[in-house]
């Protein structure tokens, strides 16, 4: 590594450093001190410069019982609080599902700044392992509660062989300028399938990062679901593995932003073997001073012939304050492969909306018919019925808050 | 006399910095249907988009009745509630809303802002399918994301199934010809037919004579360069049909 120039170190990464080394993360402090947080100097960082966004991180959570509220409930739902990184697994499990805990982050070791503060910070991962294809969904509430706090925790999901799962994550908390810092670490083993929903409605005030690896087994199914609606700063960091054959991935998320707000969902599915398949699908809508950013990449390693996959972004613009940007990637080392990408932004049609309007419907409420019907194809294929309805509750609640 | 239920008064409208409509005068009573025939580019389509509202156009001169009251002030969907339903040449494809909610959505809105109470789910399912069932309209049809990937038949089928669902006092069909086979354009027609009444008037838009055997006018207007050259009863349309536009021209000039 060559560092030009000492970098000038600000007072949230000052912070940073100084929780680093109080936690022993000696290499880490010493990283930290001589990079700083990225700027948009770091491609991966490009539209998200947390040098400049993220001004000050509070002290580190202690473990307190949950005070707010739950901020989803879903009918029929098995919920698993974890309150400042600590899971509350006193109650009786669903069959065929366990939850322990084991000490330390969940994540692998990557480069990427996230990823190693929460590996140097998560005191404890909540580990959910499910052997059965019950139908009753899981919902891991994760929450940040009390003052100011920097919470780090983490989560490690298993799959087994032929299971098949539902499992919601939620994130929220106290209407605080927390920091948090989520890891999940999701296998889906051989022929098993699992929708994974990441869902952060966390306050305004707050700003929320999420890193989430995925990793792929034989003839997996895995359907993700990405969705930002509260923290006014706010990455998720999603990588996904194919590590079996025929294994397919339909990565999707909706980045609903609004005044003030910033978030930013970074990609990256590799495509590891032969004959696996990935359809990642993102929308993304901003509204009033605010700030929507997607990077989708794709990478075919030269063993992963028969590759079938195809990015698809899709933004829209309600305000002409509102910022989408949107970068697709394919990186592809095989010759044997299908891979697209696409990117389209806009404004509502108007053609559609006149035709809407021209059968009576009131100019607002023409427009959130289409920007929910944009919204649908990320929530139709849920499965769940109550599941479906709690998120399309999210979403009114989202488009209500005009 | 009595108020007609159209009444249109040397409208003028632009798009961009071009006049397409360069005073047009018609008047359409209660109860009839009139048609309205011209070639290509003479304004003809322009003329139902400036009646239903569209944006892009702006009217420079004239006035629009519907019933006795000005409504080019209105937006589309306040026209709309007030009566006024333009049958689209090209209905437009609309991914992510079910025909059928939107259906239910544009009669409840209607409702609404005429002051009555919503109708309810059974009513509105038992209307739809009788409504459907004239047209030759399948049901899963309408389980579909409106318009989207419906065969020209569909679009045009949808659209009179709309017409009929949300009553209007005042239908303008904008080429509901086009595209359509000998056998669509009779289911089609038929259903037009069927909403005849001495209480809802209609302007049916079209080039061909051939619409015209199938929907019988009371009236027939020739459009050139923007405006009504002529007027006169059904033989019009036929007269048209063998001398060809060019005949009318010298009327317009």
């Amino acid at each position: 590594m060559i560092v030009h120039a000492p970098v000038r170190i600000g007072p949230a990464e000052q912070a940073l450093i100084g929780q680093l080394g109080a936690r022993g993360a000696t290499a880490a402090a010493e990283r930290l001190q001589a990079i700083g947080l990225p700027t948009r100097k770091v491609e991966s960082y490009h539209y998200t410069d947390l040098k400049m966004l993220l001004r000050a991180v509070p002290e580190l959570a202690v473990t307190m019982p949950a005070i707010s509220e739950p901020a989803l409930r879903i009918e029929g739902a098995h919920r698993i609080p974890m309150v400042n990184g600590k899971a509350d697994i006193s109650g009786a499990m669903p069959p065929g599902m366990t939850a322990t805990t084991a000490k330390g982050s969940s994540l692998t070791e990557r480069d990427d700044v996230l990823v190693r503060l929460n590996s140097a910070l998560a005191t404890e991962t909540l580990k959910v392992e499910i052997r059965s294809r019950a139908t009753q969904v899981v919902h891991i509430d994760r929450r940040s509660e009390g003052g100011a706090a920097h919470v780090n925790d983490s989560v490690h999901l298993f799959v087994a062989d032929g299971s098949k799962a539902t499992v919601i994550e939620t994130f929220s908390g106290t209407d605080e300028a927390h920091v948090s810092n989520h890891a999940s670490y999701v296998a889906v083993g051989k022929g098993a399938e699992l929708t994974h929903i990441l869902l952060d409605l966390s306050a305004a005030a707050a700003t929320s990062f999420a890193t989430a690896e995925y990793h792929l087994g034989a003839e997996a199914k895995l359907r993700t679901i990405a969705i930002h609606v509260g923290p006014g700063l706010s990455r998720f960091n999603l990588f996904a593995r194919h590590e079996g054959e025929g294994a397919h991935g339909d990565f999707t998320g909706l980045n609903l932003v609004t005044e003030g707000q910033h978030s930013d969902i970074t990609l990256e599915v590799t495509h590891a073997v032969r004959r696996c398949s990935s359809k990642p699908l993102f929308k993304q809508i901003a509204r009033g001073r605010s700030t929507a950013a997607f990077q989708g990449k794709i990478v075919v390693a030269r063993d992963a012939q028969k590759t079938d996959a195809k990015l698809m972004m899709q933004g829209l613009m309600l305000s002409d304050e509102a910022q989408i940007y949107s970068k697709p990637e394919l990186e592809i080392f095989a010759d044997d492969v299908v891979c697209g990408h696409g990117s389209t932004t806009g404004a509502l049609d108007e053609e559609s909306m006149f035709y809407l309007m021209s059968r009576g419907i009131p100019q607002a409420q023409a427009e959130s018919m289409l920007v929910r019907g944009f919204i649908e194809e990320v929530l139709d294929p849920i499965e769940d019925e109550e599941l479906h309805l709690a998120l399309e509750g999210v979403v009114e609640r989202w488009l209500g808050g005009n | 006399m009595t108020t007609p239920m159209l009444e249109i008064r040397n409208l003028h409208a632009r798009i961009e910095d071009r006049d397409i409509l360069k005073g047009v005068n018609l008047i359409v009573p209660a109860g009839q249907v009139h048609a309205v025939m011209g070639r290509n580019g003479s304004g003809k389509s322009t003329l139902s988009y400036v009646l239903a509202g569209k944006e892009d156009y702006e009217v420079t001169e004239g006035e629009v009745l519907l019933d006795g009251e000005d409504i080019l002030g209105l937006d589309p969907s306040e026209r709309a509630a007030k009566g006024l339903f333009l049958a689209f040449q090209y209905p437009v494809e609309v991914p992510g809303v079910a025909t059928m909610t939107f259906l239910k959505a544009a009669i409840n809105a209607q409702r609404k802002s005429r002051g009555e109470p919503e109708q309810t789910t059974p009513d509105f399912m038992r209307a739809v399918k009788d409504a459907g069932r004239d047209l030759h309209i399948d049901q899963d049809m309408l389980k579909r994301a409106l318009n989207v990937g419906f065969s020209g038949g569909e679009k045009k089928r949808a659209e009179i199934l709309q017409m009929a669902l949300l009553k209007p006092k005042m239908c303008v069909l904008d080429e509901t010809d086009s595209g359509l086979d000998i056998d669509a354009l009779k289911v089609v027609s038929d259903g037009v037919n069927a909403l005849r009444d001495p209480y809802r008037s209609m302007l049916v838009i079209t080039h061909y004579q051939r619409l015209l055997n199938h929907i019988v006018p009371d009236v027939v207007h020739v459009f050139s360069d923007g405006r009504v050259v002529e007027s006169g009863g059904k033989e019009l349309a036929l007269e048209l049909e063998a001398k060809g536009y060019a005949s009318f021209d010298e009327a317009a000039a």
